[in-house]
């Protein structure tokens, strides 16, 4: 038996490089300069990195934090105002440091007012008449030692037994059990990081360490605050997203996604916390949407919304009034049709005018007829066009539904494995190939998937019959992986079906290479013309 | 003492103390937590001399989230569901603050019934009558003041006045043919009024009465 993994034939001479370059795709992006200042990189071919992946870093949680509190004390040192200030100024102006440095050293009081760090003026500030402390600190807690001629009462609970009370900038005091139950709802029942002052009208805004201080150690609330911050953060950041499968805590940083980039770029990126977490930097769709731009993939999927439900309906059920081709159904009555829009009358079967029938009412034996059969080809030719999207959409369904399938396709191989262990000698290691042959199954029916949206919006061209015989290569392959899978396992076979579907593999991950290297390389060189306006696409 | 029970007793203590606003504020049922509060329309306006009652229920989180409250007293105005009394306020939503109480929300709606915000509504149809002839909705409004909320001249509700349209037109589509009550929600919802009449073709409101 040969050793395991060996590809080296001479058919395949490229393997080991294209393995290497597999090995190293999660981390291509942290291992490369991750310097921001290059803003809006498009797809850099150097290194490893292929034509149709892009720049991005996957981020935990903890790193947001980090990114987030770098830019904090980044404003906080040019401003030189406290961290808790700083963070309530990049939250107000969306986390766009340039447009709040800007507008801060324009009219400091203004931005810090609109922001909620201070009250909005002297004049028209609602408080009740206390002393003000004229303290550039945002919060104050203090106890009241000293025994006041009226004791304070709680404008809110009317409770005046309460000595410890608490107040924001603008000076509106309430005491601290007011304050621990209205930060709480706030940010559990409303989910909202914005707490503003209690007082009718007031818009100061509580600092971070306000908040942690009046939630008094309810840790489960604070970890709610802080996610509801890393939220706002990462939905202000244009180059940061969450990962959207469920309940995944994962970001990732990618600085691609401008809009003119997106009409040559598909920003397909990976959390990595899961090598099944891939979604589209560019556009809301939860998966690899390769080679289609998001654009084109957006227009495809809102068309098959409306339309492949309809259309199927409508090929089964209609047909076109052979004059001004409207769509007709024939829901009772004979034969003789008169088109409810332009009068047109005719024959529902030959789909002839009518007059030509003469006196044969209700029956139809003239197929043959010429009228007849230029009115049918009429009929034809506006059919072609839905015909040609149901081709393309039942293929481009076909493949999602296969893709689907590949869980239970999964449980089948393990099964498999398990039994090639115990009938033969092989070890766990060395059964791996069928696994890694239905992984490749599966991010190639995606490829494939969205090869025919792709091709349903391609202009008819010698680029787009390149491309479509791309496709064919890649389909045949995979189709002839997929039926290796599913063959019948015999102990004296499996040496050469491992060896069988050990080359499909490699064979088939390097057309899915192929066809989105060469899609890319399309993008880049505007060789793709479409047959519809696209978005950003010129 | 709870928190909420106590400031919720002090509120209804004071409204009882302060005479000066005709403001009531009463238990519906043996519960604190579920009021009717009860208001006079304001001078000048469709509303003067009518008592509106609104039904007041406190969540369990206030006064750190507003009461919700709903006019019980049917009131025609831009702002007030005519159905089922739901109200569009801010205060009642986003823009409410724990400093405010119960009187104040009253005070407030009070002062909404005097000032509507026909850009903002809650009833589309009253907003749309309200737009287009004013006079017009301030006579239904009063009329509907009169019949519900006993605003002097009480009288027993007419349909056609209360839709706010005039009965020379309802007679008009009823002697087509159509029967009066189908006639009056048609043109109540087209808002067959003032000057928008001539916007309306016959045809159009004939449609309408065949739809259905």
């Amino acid at each position: 038996m040969s050793s395991d993994y060996d590809y080296s034939d001479e058919e395949y001479d490229d393997d080991e490089e294209m393995l290497d370059a597999e090995d190293g795709e999660p981390s291509t992006a942290s291992d490369e300069e991750m310097d921001i200042e290059t803003d809006d990189i498009k797809v850099i071919s150097k290194g490893k990195k292929k034509l149709y992946e892009v720049e991005y870093d996957p981020l935990t949680q903890a790193e947001v934090e980090d990114l987030m509190r770098g830019d904090v004390e980044n404003i906080s040192a040019i401003f030189g105002v406290d961290a808790t200030a700083a963070a309530l100024l990049l939250r107000h102006m969306d986390w766009n440091k340039d447009r709040l440095i800007d507008k801060y050293m324009d009219n400091s009081a203004a931005v810090a007012a609109a922001a909620g760090v201070s009250p909005a003026s002297k004049a028209s500030s609602p408080g009740p008449e206390r002393p003000r402390r004229s303290t550039r600190s945002a919060s104050k807690t203090h106890r009241k030692v000293d025994p006041a001629p009226q004791p304070f009462v709680c404008p809110i609970c009317f409770d005046d037994t309460q000595v410890e009370t608490s107040e924001l900038s603008c000076g509106h005091a309430f005491c601290t059990g007011c304050w621990n139950a209205y930060v709480t709802g706030k940010i559990r029942e409303e989910g909202e990081h914005r707490i503003s002052c209690m007082g009718e009208g007031c818009g100061v805004l509580a600092p971070d360490n306000f908040v942690l201080k009046v939630l008094d150690g309810d840790t489960e609330t604070a970890g709610r605050y802080q996610e509801l911050l890393v939220r706002n953060f990462v939905a202000s950041s244009r180059n940061l997203k969450f990962c959207p499968y469920p309940s995944c805590t994962h970001a990732v940083s990618c600085h691609v996604a401008s809009r003119s980039s997106l009409a040559t770029v598909v920003p397909t990126v990976s959390c990595g916390a899961d090598p099944k977490h891939k979604f589209c930097f560019g556009c809301p769709i939860e998966g690899d949407h390769r080679p289609v731009l998001c654009s084109v993939a957006k227009m495809w999927l809102q068309k098959c919304r409306d339309d492949s439900e309809t259309a199927n309906w409508i090929k089964t059920n209609t047909k076109e009034c052979s004059k001004c081709q409207s769509t007709i159904e024939k829901n009772g009555g004979c034969n003789h049709m008169t088109c409810k829009k332009c009068k047109w009358e005719f024959c529902w079967v030959c789909m002839g005018p009518w007059q030509e029938h003469g006196t044969a009412w209700y029956s139809c034996n003239r197929y043959d007829d010429k009228t007849g059969v230029s009115a049918r080809d009429a009929q034809s030719a506006s059919r072609a066009s839905l015909e040609r999207y149901l081709h393309y959409y039942n293929r481009w369904a076909n493949h999602e539904q296969s893709a689907k399938l590949s869980v239970e396709l999964y449980v089948k191989t393990e099964k498999k494995m398990e039994e090639m262990q115990l009938s033969t000698a092989l070890t766990w290691i060395e059964v791996q190939f069928m696994k890694k042959a239905v992984d490749e199954v599966e991010k190639c029916r995606t490829t494939l998937k969205w090869t025919y949206a792709m091709a349903y919006y391609l202009e008819k061209s010698n680029q787009k019959e390149l491309f479509e015989d791309n496709q064919r290569d890649l389909e045949k392959a995979v189709e002839d992986l997929s039926e290796l899978l599913e063959s019948p396992i015999e102990a004296e076979t499996i040496p050469t079906l491992r060896q069988k579907v050990t080359d499909k593999t490699v064979y088939v991950q390097k057309r899915n290479e192929i066809m989105l290297e060469d899609t890319a390389q399309g993008y880049e060189e505007g060789r793709w013309k479409w047959n519809t306006p696209v978005e950003g696409y010129d | 003492m709870d928190a909420r029970l106590r400031r919720v007793n002090k509120e209804i203590a004071d409204c009882k103390n302060d005479k000066s606003t005709n403001i009531e504020i009463d238990l519906i049922d043996n519960s604190p937590f579920h009021l009717r509060g009860t208001f006079e329309g304001p001078q000048d306006t469709p509303y003067a001399g009518g008592r509106f009652n609104v039904d007041i229920a406190i969540p369990p989180t206030y006064p750190f989230q507003p009461p919700k409250i709903r006019f019980l007293t049917k009131v025609y105005h831009p702002n007030v569901s005519s159905a089922s009394g739901a109200i569009c306020l801010d205060i009642l939503k986003d823009a409410w603050s724990p400093v405010l109480t119960l009187k104040s929300t009253l005070i407030s709606l009070q002062s909404l019934l005097n000032s509507p915000e026909p850009d903002d509504p809650q009833d589309a149809e009253v907003a749309k009558h309200y737009l287009t002839s004013r006079s017009g909705f301030q006579e239904t409004a009063r009329y509907w003041a009169q019949v519900y909320a006993g605003a002097p001249g009480a009288k027993s509700g007419d349909a056609i006045a209360l839709a706010g349209l005039e009965t020379a037109h309802v007679d008009r589509f009823e002697s087509i043919g159509f029967e009066r009550g189908k006639v009056i929600d048609v043109l109540r919802r087209l808002n067959y009024r003032g000057a928008n009449i001539a916007k309306i073709p016959e045809d159009k409101v004939v449609e309408e009465l065949l739809k259905n």
